[in-house]
């Protein structure tokens, strides 16, 4: 076991930050939908890349998946993964009023809109409360229509598989099956700017 | 006599910017809870003039414990502190009987205003 990267503080105080991004994200999907969002507790841990699939296996228990990344750069540097269910995907389609006839196309316009969404209002809020400005890239297809296990696959690079810093948190329309889960990924070797950053955070109360 | 407060929040740091952020002169014994359980045992034990509550909590969420107390006939100033911004979830809260919704970061200038409406501190 690697030493911890954070202090317990340090942790605390990440996991603070993301239920503030996480709340401003929900308000954005809800505004979205016209529907109300239920919200997780976030949660921050050590993970190696090679893990994430349990770990995204267990936040949606469906067995396709569909995953949309978008990174963001500034004082902080990192990456964001939203992961879809596609049986929640196809409630949405009808919710946005796309019906049976969603085309593959459409579907990935779909999930990238709402990705967008989700996560510029999410780092939006993160990076108030770490009183700085984040770049957010376009989002684009990580994977399509795969298993859990296909969603890190070879071909992707891994920001560094020695022990980046995850935050997850969890989406769900409350009255559809639609939900999506974010997965924060914080490179290790980017791991002392966010501590520095949640020094400062800590320091200003 | 000192008003009895209680901080829920699953979070030891948002409960400790909570009570960085409640007036320095006010007259209050604080206790902490981290989740619903906790709070509303601390509650029943009379230790609960004015509860701070944060929504999404692990075990028993906030609502649940909202729920919890209009059935035992709530008897103390309840104030959702969340970072759940969406209007459906201060709707709720508010007919559940909160009396105020404060949205999470919390800071003193937020939380003054809701305190003095209420009389909770003069």
């Amino acid at each position: 076991m690697n030493a911890a990267l954070l202090t317990e503080e340090q942790n605390e105080a990440l996991q603070e930050i993301a239920n503030i991004g996480m709340g401003r994200a929900g308000r954005s999907i809800a505004g979205v939908f016209d529907e109300f969002v239920e919200l997780s507790v976030p949660r921050v841990r050590e993970a190696r890349l090679d893990s994430l699939t349990e770990a995204v296996a267990g936040l949606i228990p469906e067995e396709t998946l569909t995953a949309v990344r978008q990174g963001f750069f500034g004082r902080v540097r990192g990456e964001v993964i939203v992961v879809f269910g596609m049986n929640g995907c196809r409630d949405l389609a009808g919710l946005m009023g796309y019906g049976d006839s969603l085309v593959a196309a459409d579907e990935d316009e779909l999930l990238l809109d709402v990705a967008n969404v989700i996560v510029s209002a999410c780092l939006g809020g993160i990076a108030e409360q770490l009183s700085t400005e984040l770049s957010v890239s376009a989002p684009s297809v990580l994977a399509s229509h795969v298993p859990p296990a296909g969603l890190f696959g070879a071909t992707r690079e891994a920001p560094d598989g020695s022990g980046a810093l995850i935050v997850e948190v969890n989406f769900r329309l409350e009255r559809h099956s639609f939900a999506c889960s974010l997965l924060m990924m914080l490179p290790a070797d980017g791991v002392g700017a966010i501590r520095q950053a949640l020094d400062d955070f800590l320091a200003s109360f | 006599m000192a008003l009895s407060v209680l901080v829920v929040d699953d979070s030891p740091m948002a409960r400790k910017m909570l009570i960085k952020s409640l007036p320095p002169d006010w007259d209050i014994d604080i206790r902490q809870a981290g989740n619903g359980h906790e709070a509303l045992a601390a509650y029943r034990e009379g230790r609960a003039d004015v509860i701070f509550l944060d929504l999404n909590m692990p075990g028993l969420d906030g609502y649940g414990v909202l729920e919890t107390l209009q059935r035992e006939d709530l008897n103390c100033f309840v104030i959702v502190v969340s970072a759940d911004v969406q209007p459906q979830a201060r709707e709720r809260v508010m007919q559940m009987g909160a009396i105020a919704f404060v949205q999470k970061p919390v800071d003193a200038a937020k939380l003054e205003p809701v305190l003095r409406e209420y009389g909770v501190v003069v």
